[in-house]
């Protein structure tokens, strides 16, 4: 056995811990609770020089994909991380990184699948990979996610097959344990090899095509090869499970289980739940209670052969699934274990439970409840457990507040008008709006001082017209929409943020119908997707081909400058330099290190009629804006807004002075305001007019996330990001001559 | 430095045929009681001789709102294979006394549980509870030590689980924190010690008897509020939500960290900038005349939201909105609640206006360092 020290960890920094070990080449990545840790964590050893991974922070879950897909293929021992809808996102992916066989490990922090969004756990992302050709497997501990990387890529490399290790999303993923790791990396390194490349593809001596075009009768023959090698790592598990037990103490099975051997109640859980149940199933046997429960640590290959012969007695299994195949009378896993105790001939009677949706707890008590459960003959075969009816309230289903309607935003405080010298605005008086009553209702959870709220205030002030909205995934919604409590006193929709704007014209497109139609009244409705927290990262594709459509709508950007709802990891809006928990400042790195996207510039370039910056210190500024932009989303084509967002928390500054930072990023260049109407381009101030033009590190100076760069060492830095403003609004200035 | 077993002395309530000893910790977020929970855990595998593990309650990264933290110990010799929270919990530690006004806070606790509060306190009116209260004023110490309420806390815990030599809270500290915030580690190492040596228990004033034993742990673990019940029988299909604006309901006063913006109407010139500025739609603005002009007036502000971010204090043109310590102006004047509602909410009956100070250090330290909060 190789000499070990105790950690006390979660299940994602064993991940990182592991992943750091092995020396993987590559990690292709998008952050997703909860498997993001597992890149913070690696990006902390990064900037500390404890590794020297790659790390390539993607816009998007199937960029990220593709990221790892390619470093694989050039012979790069890669790694990724993720979870529920960005599993879903890249899933398209997967079976081409399966069906070419390039290997690599995806570790699967599971949690639900929206709609409605949740950020907790279940298996329900995980199920979908079952059909990609991966290999999967469940760890239920801390201890397994550290272990099973290990084994993962040395099967990954032996049957050319990409490996997941999954486990649960919080439960095992946050939870902190005493567990083991190898002192040595060499340790780890020895145990999984020299990677072989049969058809290196960078040998530019020996060209191959990578990807073919291939029908049949070829297809089914690829795939048959892919099967072979599914066979090949069910018949090596057992000796990777046995190799990796000499060296670590710790011996695996495809299955296992307490109780099983004479066992005739066997309750069947996956992941930490089987962890939970293995004291109280202990204890009934105390009892004399012949109960027993089982898990299994392999889904793909699925192990019928070693499930079937661990339960020698059973009569009665339940297998509690996280998950439910909706409408197959269970979820995935105990469709499995059903088809398996058949192939086997066995007359076992199996009862399904879907339990724990969306991170909903399990407790030792429930491991009883369900055991009850399975005996008692009038329980169907097929059920939820824990669910609850609920209480009717009519107090409650009174409304706090009456519609927002047209007559009442109808103020006159903000007036558009299209004259022959173009659009006229004028209002925007910060008293008078004061009038018009909020589409969004306080009580929101935004942390003291966030810009969002100020921002999205200031831009319904200045619109007068009927809105709908739909807000991408992001703090905004978060903090607006928790269940069963919401802020809108509009119509609102969320979808998930690479999608807002595409759903918005779908609205938009069947509001004109009806409209047309005669089925609701005609009059101006105002279409307003709001997104941030890098929501136009992975939802420019949409929010462009929305653009280029031209679908009446106005996109509203709050740049908050990072992924702040997920505990800020960067985003492609953070200045250079600054720190976040995927960015982090250290001997070996100093920060984000590449630019700040100038997303108005990218859709002015689609060539939409309106295109405007604006900032809460020019208060006046931004609500004539939002009514020009109102106008031409009406009438026109899609118009966007963008705005700098603050927030104290991530940016760590104090909430007090939130609008002084962000007149300094307005002064300093970092963020001028200026807008793109109809192709001519006006700078709407000029910090250098009014002799407020100030350099760029007297406002990185006002926030924690990038006061390190005012230190001598990162002048250089500084230096470049000036440079890059300065240029920037050079050009800009030249534009709006 | 390893820290002998033996001198610890907290391994003596393992001894007693307990299979868990559990505690629960209650906190709004930003205090630092997700690295407490940290600390506690490791402290348990590392110098108590001991399992351990611990969690927080998750939610997306916010400060202001109520966080949970767990930490399971048990004989070294056992795996802790529970991963539910605590629901009945040997020791509750509470952040801060305005957290008891909620019913969750102290649920699961019996007369065998022990509860340390920060509190400036000497005594608690407490009716529910039998067991033993321990108080620690951890913000003035947090203050005069220059560390965070959180190791005041770690202070604290240590003693009352027994730990009879607090150099193992020292230890930890120097193991988290050292390097992390090497800046303050001394303030944080005599914060710790400090919150051991002050930590007493207070008595209880009893209030004919106790109701404690009727929370059960369905009462827990189906926590959900009483009022807003919705389940697959009555909610609307699909998540659609159709109670449009009630999160107005929200009593967001805990969110304040001990301040509060007072309004001098006398000054005020009604210019908006304080609505403008305001994330919290606090501002009442109603019609009538300034200098005998017509305009929209500002009446005043709504309590019940505000989080004491103080955005207006720092825009008001004319000084009309001053920074106020909340806990001296209790009634405050101009408080106006929202005045677009049709009916007032039930919540609002229960919503106190008491905030509470975290220490000033709290807002100036460079909590990026890591970004624990």
């Amino acid at each position: 056995m190789e000499k070990q020290v105790m950690e006390y960890a979660s299940g994602n920094e064993m991940a990182a811990i592991a992943i750091k070990q092995i020396g993987y080449d590559l990690m292709g990545y998008y952050p997703i609770t909860p498997s993001t840790q597992i890149a913070e964590n690696l990006d902390i050893m990064r900037a500390n020089g404890e590794t020297d991974l790659v790390m390539v922070a993607a816009e998007g879950e199937h960029s990220a994909a593709g990221i790892c897909y390619g470093a694989s293929v050039a012979g790069g021992r890669v790694v990724n991380a993720s979870s529920a809808n960005g599993i879903l996102y890249a899933l398209e992916q997967f079976p081409v990184q399966a069906g070419t066989r390039y290997p690599m490990v995806m570790n699967v922090a599971c949690r639900t699948v929206s709609g409605p969004l949740s950020i907790k756990g279940d298996h329900s992302d995980l199920m979908y990979l079952l059909n990609t050709g991966w290999c999967i497997l469940f760890a239920n501990t801390v201890q397994q996610v550290y272990d099973f990387n290990i084994i993962a890529l040395k099967l990954s490399e032996a049957v050319r097959l990409p490996v997941v290790v999954a486990y649960d999303g919080f439960f095992t993923s946050h939870q902190k344990s005493r567990c083991y790791r190898f002192e040595e990396d060499k340790m780890v390194q020895d145990f999984i090899g020299k990677k072989q490349e049969p058809y290196p593809f960078l040998d530019l001596e020996h060209p191959i095509t990578v990807g073919s075009y291939m029908n049949e009768p070829d297809i089914i023959n690829n795939r048959y090869q892919l099967h072979l090698a599914m066979e090949e790592a069910d018949k090596l598990l057992p000796k990777l499970f046995s190799d990796y037990g000499e060296i670590s103490g710790r011996n695996y099975g495809k299955v296992e289980g307490i109780g099983c051997q004479d066992a005739e109640n066997v309750l069947f859980l996956l992941g930490s739940s089987y962890d939970t149940s293995i004291d109280v199933i202990e204890e009934m046997r105390k009892e004399g209670k012949k109960a027993g429960a089982a898990t299994l640590h392999v889904l793909r290959p699925f192990p019928v052969k070693e499930l079937v012969t661990f339960l020698p007695k059973a009569k009665n299994i339940l297998v509690a699934d996280r998950q439910d195949s909706y409408g197959a009378g269970g979820g995935n896993l105990s469709l499995e274990v059903r088809a398996a105790m058949q192939k086997a001939g066995n007359s076992v009677k199996i009862k399904s439970l879907v339990y724990g949706l969306g991170g909903k707890d399990f407790f030792q008590e429930d491991v009883r409840d369900m055991l009850e459960w399975l005996e008692d003959d009038c329980k169907p075969d097929f059920a939820y457990y824990g669910i609850t009816p609920g209480k009717v309230s009519e107090t409650e289903d009174k409304p706090l507040f009456a519609p927002v309607t047209r007559e009442k935003t109808m103020i006159g405080s903000t007036k558009v008008e299209m004259t022959e010298k173009g659009l006229k605005v004028s209002g925007g008086n910060l008293n008078s709006v004061t009038a018009m009553p909020g589409r969004i209702a306080p009580g929101h959870g935004a942390c003291p001082g966030c810009g969002i709220p100020v921002n999205l205030n200031l831009l319904l002030r200045g619109i007068e017209d009927p809105v709908v909205f739909l807000f991408q995934t992001g703090c905004a919604m978060i903090v607006t929409t928790a269940y069963p409590k919401t802020s809108f006193r509009v119509p609102y929709l969320h979808n998930l943020f690479q999608n807002g704007a595409a759903t918005l014209s779908g609205v938009a497109e069947i509001c004109y119908r009806k409209q047309e139609k005669g089925e609701i009244p005609k009059g101006d409705i105002l279409f307003v997707m709001v997104s941030g927290d890098g929501g136009l990262d992975i939802g420019m594709g949409s929010a462009l081909g929305t653009a280029l459509r031209g679908h009446r709508l106005l996109i509203f950007e709050y740049d908050n400058g990072g992924y702040m709802n997920t505990g800020y990891q960067l985003s492609y809006s953070t200045p250079l330099g600054a720190r976040s928990s995927t960015s982090h400042v250290g001997s070996k790195q100093y920060g984000k290190t590449f630019f700040h996207k100038d997303m108005p510039r990218i859709m002015a370039a689609t060539g939409i009629p309106y295109v405007a910056t604006v900032a809460e210190s020019n208060p006046t500024d931004f609500m004539k804006k939002a009514a020009k932009a109102a106008y031409y989303a009406k009438n026109v084509g899609t118009a966007y807004v963008k705005a700098i967002s603050a927030c104290p928390l991530n940016w760590n500054d104090k909430p007090a002075t939130e609008r002084k930072v962000i007149e300094a990023a307005v002064n300093c260049c970092y963020f001028p305001l200026y807008e793109v109407e109809q192709g001519v381009t006006r700078l709407s101030y000029d910090p250098e007019k009014t002799g407020k033009k100030i350099p760029v590190i007297d406002w990185l100076s006002m926030m924690g996330r990038t006061k390190h760069l005012q230190k001598e060492e990162y002048a250089e830095v500084v230096f470049r990001m000036q440079q890059e403003i300065d240029l920037r609004f050079a050009e800009l200035k030249k534009r709006a001559e | 430095m390893q820290v002998g077993e033996k001198k610890t002395g907290f391994k003596k309530i393992l001894e007693e045929g307990k299979e868990y000893y559990e505690i629960r910790l209650e906190s709004i977020g930003g205090l630092g009681a997700n690295l407490l929970g940290k600390m506690l855990g490791e402290l348990g595998v590392k110098y108590l001789d001991v399992n351990s593990s611990n969690f927080s309650s998750y939610g997306s990264e916010k400060t202001g709102t109520p966080v949970k933290g767990f930490v399971r110990y048990c004989k070294k010799e056992k795996e802790i294979r529970l991963h539910s929270p605590i629901v009945e919990p040997d020791l509750l530690v509470v952040f801060h006394q305005a957290l008891l006004k909620d019913e969750v806070v102290w649920k699961g606790c019996n007369e065998k549980t022990k509860i340390i509060i920060a509190t400036d306190g000497e005594r608690m009116e407490f009716p529910f509870f039998r067991g033993e209260i321990y108080g620690i004023d951890a913000q003035r110490i947090a203050m005069e030590t220059h560390s965070r309420i959180n190791v005041v806390m770690l202070g604290a815990v240590l003693k009352v689980i027994g730990v009879e030599n607090p150099e193992v809270g020292e230890q930890i500290c120097r193991d988290t924190l050292g390097k992390k915030y090497p800046a303050s580690l001394q303030g944080n190492l005599e914060g710790m010690k400090r919150g051991y040596e002050e930590i007493r228990k207070l008595p209880l004033t009893d209030r004919n008897g106790s109701n404690m034993e009727e929370s059960t742990k369905e009462d827990y673990k189906g926590r959900e509020s009483d009022q807003l019940q919705w389940g697959y029988l009555t909610a609307p299909m699909g998540g659609i939500n159709p109670r449009l604006g009630n999160t107005v309901i929200s009593d967001l006063s805990p969110s304040r960290q001990g301040y509060i913006p007072l309004f001098i109407k006398e000054r005020c010139i009604n210019c908006g900038l304080c609505f403008s500025a305001c994330p919290d739609m606090v501002f009442q603005f109603a019609k009538g005349k300034f200098k005998g002009k017509d305009m929209m007036i500002n009446q005043g502000l709504d309590y019940y939201h505000c989080k004491g971010c103080l955005r207006c204090v720092d825009v008001c043109p004319v000084n009309a909105l001053v920074r106020g310590v909340e806990a001296e102006n209790e009634r405050k004047e101009h408080f106006m609640p929202n005045q677009e509602l049709l009916r007032l909410p039930k919540y609002y009956e229960k919503a106190g206006a008491d905030g509470y100070i975290t220490s000033e250090s709290y807002l100036t330290e460079e909590r990026m360092e890591g970004g624990e909060v």
